[in-house]
């Protein structure tokens, strides 16, 4: 780098003499100036674009790593008895869902609703007399928000 | 200029990455991961949905969903009797020979499914960037003949892209690796993705790229991993149990997620627990699954599909005409090369070679692909090389630390400039010494050079400002120059062999200061301690001269002992815990001073002015001449 900066150095020292072809194109150095500001500028955007979804990725990652804990304890609740033992089990895991709500991942749990890919993904097709086709019968497992989808169980199309 | 963008165009999942800044890096789409399922689904209602939303009613609609279109396209329908036995949707002759998916009585070429898949990449690509996609390089397997080569383009211009190039899935790697940059190499790249296993020998050299063999299997790949191990997990169960998981499909889609998850943690760990508590229940109760499953198991029930990858190898590096001596380096792609069993039959099978493998193997077709586009759009001939300082650049402060101004690693040119204040009443002139390195103590760093700012007006310490300014140009010159604010009275030096190192010579001061770190450290917060300490005695000091005899007897008292004892650790360089102790004792004084002040009446002249600055100026301090 040094022997480059001498080297500057010295032809602008003795540039005066031969300068006129040497001399730099003022337009393209503008332009390539310009350029620069502008890739900066753009860099700049695309950092702040950036960060934003980074948080919202890390965000997913951190409520994501939950989610089989919540299952599981939900899981369990389908097992116990109505005392209030459970009772509070419950109200803690009403608590875990309210979080990950307020987090913005709400859950979703409906049956009777048509099947929607945004956020339901089908694990199994049933034949449902009783329904409409391609709805909702079963949530085998609840989905919350853009976390996971519920996994349902989707009647069958009559034929 | 539009930008051109790369897209690993798979069998089961495919990618898109651009090139940003010099570097390529992959997409994420809309629904926020990095890779796209290479599937496309008609619904009833007549809606088309591609990738991930494709996938989740694949049950529902196993007719209507297409994947594997890979396998298929630009082959003649009489090639793919096999294939089309393995798909749950109606493969059909078309003209010519050609094969058409059947869904609802609407026939559709392989291409057009391609090209759904990349028209929903290259939509979310634009999305992120911000504009629009209009060109591409796509890559398909090194074993792709004319004609699936020609469908794939095809599928490209039905999506609306220009594609400037086809390039093969290997070479792709090689370029993300730079390795066309190199000497002339034979490279091998063994690629083990979701369902097929593809082996690659290239000679690569002087910015071409050939391919010299193929050779893989079809029906190979990481889901064949996860499935053992559901197996596996799923006949412990059995025995132990009577139930079989595999026919509760809830019970089967947990299993699945968690042989996936235990799978990919024995690529680090000798061994993880699978814990699937409530995983179904019978008359006596809620069973659990609780599995232990070490590496060695998993490699166990494994075995046989890691021999398979063998036959291929050994049958391109014969058709190559190359032993594994002539092998100069080897590139893994693909998700499942992280499995360690799969890198040590990849070693063993290469003389002991170690794998490239520091880009992420799922990314590396879709990164150099990128890559490729960059340079056929002439962006790489546009990056201008720009130097950056290789060691950090700053001026001593007060206890002998440097206080650095440009942090090494910033690209040049840069200009940076601080404030300093002076340390003691009435200093008529600052040194500014100005030094390079990575150390905390000065003295430990180069003196790069020194010179004087005389003319500060008479002031109390820490009211004068003075701002000092390092600029480097391009070619590394550092200019520093001081400005007194007040009088705006200015000093420099131009210092031309600040980057006048050699690389080891850079390489010993990182390496000294990353060892010197700990004590370093201590050193730091060391003389930050006692500075802090200082200048609250200065404070308090000050304030108690406001006062005068408005100053509470006690509290005056106080604070004059402390000073004293402060000034006398100071010069003692006392003991960590004894300045924190004056600092605390001597805050809390300075506090009850305040109130006291707060309550007197306004004191003769603005001597309040020195703390109220203090916000704004970094408390540090030139010697005093």
């Amino acid at each position: 780098m040094t022997a480059q900066g001498n080297a500057a150095n010295s032809a602008a020292e003795t540039g005066a003499a031969p300068a006129q072809e040497q001399a730099p194109d003022i337009a393209e150095l503008e332009d390539r100036w310009l350029r620069a500001m502008a890739e900066l500028d753009n860099v700049r955007k695309r950092h702040s674009r950036e960060l934003e979804r980074q948080r919202t990725a890390e965000r997913a990652r951190v409520a994501s790593a939950w989610l089989p804990v919540l299952d599981n304890l939900e899981l369990a609740l389908g097992h116990a008895s109505d005392d209030a033992f459970a009772e509070g089990v419950r109200a803690t895991l009403d608590q875990a869902v309210e979080v990950l709500a307020r987090l913005g991942y709400p859950r979703q749990d409906a049956t009777g609703v048509p099947f929607d890919p945004a956020v339901h993904e089908v694990v199994t097709v049933q034949d449902d007399p009783d329904a409409p086709p391609n709805t909702v019968v079963r949530v085998l497992r609840p989905g919350y928000g853009d976390l996971r989808p519920a996994a349902v169980a989707v009647s069958r199309r009559r034929e | 200029m539009a930008t051109a963008v790369g897209i690993d165009l798979g069998t089961t999942n495919s990618a898109i990455a651009v090139v940003e800044g010099g570097q390529p890096t992959v997409i994420a789409s809309a629904e926020g991961s990095r890779t796209t399922p290479s599937v496309v689904a008609f619904t009833e209602s007549g809606e088309r949905l591609v990738g991930q939303l494709a996938k989740r009613q694949a049950v529902l609609n196993p007719q209507g969903t297409i994947y594997s279109a890979k396998r298929f396209i630009g082959r003649r329908f009489e090639e793919v009797d096999e294939e089309a036995k393995t798909v749950t949707f109606d493969v059909v002759p078309g003209p010519n020979d050609s094969v058409r998916f059947k869904v609802r009585d609407k026939l559709h070429a392989p291409e057009e499914i391609s090209a759904q898949v990349l028209r929903k990449l290259v939509d979310d690509a634009s999305n992120y960037l911000g504009e629009k996609v209009r060109e591409a390089v796509i890559t398909v397997p090194a074993y792709f003949n004319d004609s699936q080569r020609q469908a794939t383009k095809d599928a490209g211009k039905i999506a609306g892209l220009e594609v400037l190039r086809i390039v093969n899935e290997p070479t792709a790697a090689a370029l993300a690796y730079g390795l066309d940059r190199k000497g002339h190499e034979t490279v091998l790249v063994f690629d083990l993705g979701g369902g097929t296993f593809d082996v690659s020998l290239l000679d690569v050299g002087d910015g071409v790229v050939e391919v010299r063999s193929t050779s893989g299997d079809t029906h190979l790949g990481g889901d064949d991993f996860d499935r053992r191990l559901v197996d596996h997990l799923a006949d412990k169960f059995k025995n132990d149990t009577g139930i079989d998981l595999r026919n509760d499909a809830q019970a089967l889609q947990r299993l699945y997620e968690a042989a996936e998850k235990a799978k990919v943690e024995l690529s680090s760990v000798a061994q993880t627990q699978v814990s699937l508590p409530f995983v179904t229940a019978d008359a006596g109760g809620p069973k659990h699954l609780t599995e232990t499953v070490t590496r060695s198991t998993f490699e166990q029930i494994t075995a046989d599909l890691v021999e398979r990858c063998l036959g291929p190898v050994e049958q391109a590096m014969a058709d190559g005409k190359v032993s594994a001596n002539d092998i100069d380096e080897v590139i893994l792609v693909g998700g499942s090369t992280r499995i360690p069993a799969v890198q040590k039959l990849v070693r063993r099978l290469t003389g002991g070679k170690d794998p490239n493998m520091s880009v992420n193997p799922d990314e590396v077709v879709a990164l150099g692909a990128a890559v490729q586009a960059g340079v056929l759009k002439g962006e790489v001939k546009d990056v201008l090389l720009l130097d950056v300082t290789p060691l950090s650049l700053g001026v001593e402060t007060r206890g002998g630390v440097m206080t650095r101004i440009i942090e090494r690693n910033t690209t040049i040119p840069a200009r940076r400039s601080e404030v300093f204040s002076t340390a003691e009443d009435n200093q008529p002139a600052v040194d500014v010494v100005v030094l390079q390195g990575e150390r905390e103590r000065a003295a430990d760093n180069r003196v790069l050079g020194r010179f004087q700012l005389t003319g500060i007006r008479p002031a109390p310490r820490g009211e004068p400002q003075v701002e000092v300014i390092f600029d480097i140009d391009a070619n590394g010159i550092l200019n520093v120059t001081a400005r007194d604010k007040d009088t705006g009275a200015e000093q420099g030096i131009t210092i031309s062999e600040s980057s006048n190192l050699d690389t080891s010579e850079i390489e010993r001061m990182v390496t000294d200061a990353e060892a010197n770190q700990a004590e370093d450290k201590r050193l730091r917060e060391a003389v930050d301690a006692r500075n802090t300490l200082d200048s609250i005695a200065y404070q308090v000091e000050k304030t108690l001269s406001d006062l005068g005899d408005n100053a509470p007897a006690h509290e005056k008292a106080r604070a004059e002992m402390l000073v004293s004892e402060t000034r006398e650790a100071l010069q003692n360089e006392a003991p960590m815990e004894r300045v924190r102790e004056l600092t605390d004792e001597l805050t809390q004084v300075l506090n009850g001073l305040m109130v006291a002040r707060s309550s007197a009446p306004p004191p003769s002249s603005g001597g309040s002015s020195a703390t109220a600055s203090d916000d704004d100026v970094i408390d540090a301090d030139f010697d005093r001449v």
